[in-house]
């Protein structure tokens, strides 16, 4: 299978890496021929040098034959125009596109099959602003992804010395059965997926799968009931910061928005109704002490600069506040970060390419979300009649080690699995998997990570 | 200045005026009253009196206005105005004294009501119908200058209405009187017809209705009747006369957005919810403080409470009840009606509710931002952030206007005036509203008062009806100078 990705940034690059590790043939365009150089010397991919927006580029780099194109640079205009020449080059392709325009989001029919038709518009914007919204609701987890349209989730948190989860066995956990259970634990850069013998250990990031139905029971467990956000502190007036402040304006939420510029500022408050707009530097301390935004339930620091973001949080944290958001967008800085003890990371351009390639590997593998910097992933799939998972107890499956089933959903039911849980065909299941360990699992699901099933 | 042309343009005016002085004549002669040849005088006077002043500018050449011309065009008509409609009452003799002549007139001309007659049912159904018809032809005038020209003046804090109009010029003064005149006269005559017609089929005479609705719809407040709107003690005529006096309060340039079929814009309108909810909550508070004191019954309350408070709200300045007996809570409420006013864009006068809103918004924003220093405030008005010079013109509107208020105070009160009655008039004036209390209750009238009281609240009803930006103005220096 031939993908054609236009743009070697950051999103691009992370793609193209996946796809070529996953033994895709990958041909990457970009006009910066110093980036392609230093990418030709880690990636195994065919590289063009040229504009997404050439014809001839696009023509040379073998568009004719290819089944995909995902125009993943940072300007919408060459997104779009790239799209547009696939369109009329290569009908039969399929095309992923990076908007980031609301205003070219909201013509819908821009993007319908009789003009541009875009298979798949990722916008890493909406996506963040959504990613708050749904950590808000849930103040305890620093992580949350929702599976089967949110039936379950993935919640992710640190372990606290006085959590009731410090220093037990997995084994020794009681209570938790069926309802919840614990899919991946990080400890430093390492991901695991774990087994009964493994123990939980203090500041271990630990992702559970829990069903949405029994979510407040779980968190009221794990000491993880924290208060309602009530008071939110917002650094950076950008299209995201607006974005969520509109999300939360006239919510009966306390609300502050933060911005440096005076017009800005300005727009800001015309726009939002009840949302205080602040002007000042948000890496200011005094500002941030006459502001009290350590008194802030959440703080989300969305400013254009990275460092800033990552300065601004944790002066917040040392200032008291609850929780912290930060958007970092350089993927080279994320492990860094991580280790900095901020509470949640988001990387707009992850975000992407997790979307992107959760789309290119559809099939009867139905969804993959990677999990902490890909080295773990959540794959949703189906237990065929011809599996050897099927009608046996899990007890007596011989599960992978490095993989884990966290939730069949059968119908409208929601199973979170135990030892002597039986998959029935049909069922759809969610497995935590180590990569090393997918294709074992491949061969126990009898599905081949098939492209375009 | 161009003084030819604001010559030439106010001669016009003049000529209107003397030619809708042929209507209460003829009103004279349909009655058979004596009057009738003395109001033909004063019609043929007033034509004459156009036609020199025509003559004398001859042909300007030049037909650029520029905004000092708008300004003199203004006031100017309005003085003019109410001068040369003092005729009719001199003439027949209704008036004798040229003070109380232009007191009523300019009264008239300023939609203001009130008046220094302390029986109108005597008078002549000539000079009634004059009475009524200043002030039908005032609010005409009111409309286009407070919805196309202060708004292109930029007048306390009307440039906010400036993309408002119903006109499809923006940037030009002359079209835009006449384009925006058209349209919202249009929607003026066809609200007076409606009323005349409801009033009609109410039982009130013909004579009576036309005159009532001429005085409604300007927010006006003449009456043919010297016990007001209580003569008809008719719970249906009350009613129907709350309903247009409210709806003369509100901003024309909505009436014309209703009546094109656009619904969600007056929906959307910050300032008519304030209005109406102001209305509201007034007529709640009023109920409550007369029931089981000046009335009985609840819906006997009810009934006088929303007509004082619909009637001095907007500025029209009817009556159905002497007020002055009410509790004290009440008649505060009823003074402080005359400060608030209508809404901005309409015929009623008063600081207004837009202006009210704005103020009221600023004012708490500074306190934000007593405890947020760094906070960015904006006012908004619906969706729109209010600019800093729309404020500053406001709050400066705000000052002038207590701050004349307080002077006229003091005037009159030197003129050896009771304090009730010094505090009101100046408000009711000031207000263009009509009745006040003391001395010039809704019972009474402004003939007792003295000669320089008069003459003093003359000037607050210009000033008042004038939005006092564009009266101040001659008084500057610098106006004069080119």
């Amino acid at each position: 299978m031939k993908i054609l990705i236009v743009g070697a940034g950051e999103v691009g690059y992370h793609i193209a890496k996946k796809l070529s590790e996953e033994g895709q043939d990958v041909v990457l365009i970009d006009k910066d021929p110093v980036k392609i150089r230093r990418i030709s010397e880690n990636l195994d991919v065919q590289f063009a040098h040229g504009s997404g927006t050439s014809p001839q580029v696009l023509r040379d780099s073998g568009i004719a034959d290819a089944d995909m194109l995902v125009a993943a640079t940072d300007s919408d205009e060459v997104n779009l125009i790239s799209c547009l020449l696939a369109r009329s080059l290569n009908r039969h392709m399929l095309k992923v596109a990076r908007v980031k325009n609301e205003e070219y989001l909201r013509e819908k029919e821009l993007f319908q099959k009789e003009l541009l038709g875009v298979d798949l518009i990722i916008n890493p914007r909406t996506m963040m602003v959504e990613t708050i919204l749904n950590l808000m609701k849930i103040p305890g987890a620093s992580e949350a992804v929702d599976f089967v349209g949110g039936k379950v989730k993935l919640i992710g948190f640190f372990v606290t010395d006085e959590s009731p989860f410090s220093g037990q066995k997995l084994s020794a956990l009681r209570g938790f059965e069926g309802s919840a259970l614990v899919a991946a634990i990080v400890r430093g850069h390492q991901i695991r997926i774990p087994s009964g013998g493994d123990t939980i250990q203090p500041h271990d990031l630990v992702y559970m799968v829990v069903r949405a139905d029994s979510l407040d029971a779980t968190l009221a467990r794990l000491n993880l009931k924290a208060g309602p956000v009530k008071n939110v502190f917002i650094v950076g007036g950008g299209e995201t910061g607006l974005a969520v402040a509109r999300a939360l304006d006239g919510k009966g939420l306390n609300v502050r928005i933060v911005d440096h510029d005076g017009d800005r500022c300005k727009k800001l408050a015309t726009i939002l109704e009840h949302v205080m707009v602040i002007r000042g530097d948000g890496t200011d301390r005094d500002l941030l002490r006459e502001e009290n935004a350590g008194a802030a339930d959440l703080v989300i620091s969305v400013t254009g600069d990275e460092e800033s973001n990552v300065f601004i949080s944790l002066l917040a944290k040392g200032l008291g506040a609850r929780r912290t958001i930060t958007r970092v967008s350089k993927l080279s800085y994320m492990p860094v970060v991580s280790a900095m003890g901020l509470d949640t990371v988001l990387n707009p351009r992850m975000s992407a390419v997790r979307a992107i390639l959760q789309y290119i590997r559809r099939g009867r593998i139905l969804s993959v979300t990677p999990l902490r910097e890909e080295q773990a992933e959540a794959i949703e799939a189906e237990a065929l009649e011809t599996s050897e998972i099927v009608r046996n107890p899990l007890y007596r499956v011989k599960f992978p080690r490095g993989a884990i089933l966290g939730a069949i959903v059968r119908g409208e039911e929601i199973i979170i699995p135990r030892g002597d849980t039986a998959v029935k065909p049909k069922d759809r299941l969610i497995i935590f998997a180590m990569q090393e360990v997918v294709p074992k699992l491949e061969k126990l699901l009898t599905v081949k990570l098939e492209y375009f099933g | 200045m161009n003084g030819r042309l604001i010559a030439h343009l106010l001669s016009v005016l003049v000529l209107v005026l003397g030619l809708s002085m042929v209507l209460p004549a003829l009103v004279s002669v349909w009655y058979g009253e004596s009057c009738a040849r003395a109001l033909f005088l004063a019609a043929g006077l007033t034509g004459i009196i156009g036609l020199a002043m025509m003559a004398l500018s001859g042909r300007p050449a030049d037909r650029y206005l520029s905004h000092r011309d708008g300004v003199a065009i203004v006031t100017g008509g309005w003085v003019l105005a109410g001068l040369v409609s003092t005729l009719p009452y001199l003439l027949t003799g209704a008036i004798p004294g040229f003070t109380d002549a232009c007191f009523e007139s300019i009264s008239g001309f300023t939609t203001t009501g009130s008046s220094i007659f302390a029986e109108v049912e005597r008078l002549p159904r000539g000079v009634l119908f004059w009475r009524s018809l200043s002030q039908w032809l005032g609010g005409m005038g009111i409309i286009v200058l407070s919805i196309a020209i202060l708004p292109f003046l930029g007048i306390g804090g009307m440039q906010l209405y400036k993309a408002e109009t119903p006109s499809p010029v923006v940037d030009k003064l002359t079209p835009r009187i006449s384009d925006t005149a058209k349209v919202l006269w249009k929607v003026y005559v066809l609200l007076t017809l409606a009323q005349i017609l409801l009033l009609r089929f109410g039982g009130m005479p013909l004579f009576d209705a036309v005159c009532h609705t001429f005085t409604t719809m300007p927010t006006g407040g003449f009456s043919t009747k010297n016990a007001s709107i209580a003569a008809y003690n008719s719970l249906y005529i009350e009613i129907v006369v709350i309903v247009f006096m409210i709806l003369a309060g509100m901003n024309f340039a909505l009436h014309y957005k209703l009546l094109r079929g656009n619904f969600q814009s007056v929906r959307r309108d910050p300032e008519i919810r304030v209005y109406l909810l102001i209305f509201g909550a007034l007529v709640l508070l009023v109920t409550a403080d007369l029931y089981g004191r000046t009335y009985s019954s609840a819906p006997e309350a009810l009934r006088y409470a929303s007509f004082q408070v619909a009637s001095i709200l907007t500025t029209t300045g009817y009556v159905t009840a002497d007020y002055e007996r009410w509790p004290a809570l009440s008649q505060i409420v009823l003074l402080l009606c005359m400060f608030l006013g209508s809404m901005a864009g309409s015929t009623g006068g008063g600081i207004k509710t837009l202006r009210m809103l704005l103020l009221v918004k600023h004012a708490y924003l500074e306190i934000v931002r007593v405890i947020h220093p760094h906070a960015m405030t904006v006012v908004k008005l619906g969706k729109t952030a209010v600019s800093q010079s729309v404020l500053r013109s406001v709050w400066g509107f705000f000052i002038l206007f207590i701050g004349i208020y307080v002077l006229g105070v003091l005037l009159m009160s030197a003129l050896g005036l009771d304090f009730m009655t010094a505090i009101s008039s100046v408000a009711t004036c000031l207000g263009n509203v009509g009745p006040g209390l003391g001395a010039i209750g809704p019972m009474d009238h402004f003939g007792g008062l003295p000669l320089a009281g008069k003459w003093v609240l003359i000037a607050c009803m210009l000033l008042g009806r004038l939005e006092i930006y564009t009266v101040l103005v001659f008084l500057m220096p610098r106006f004069w100078k080119d």
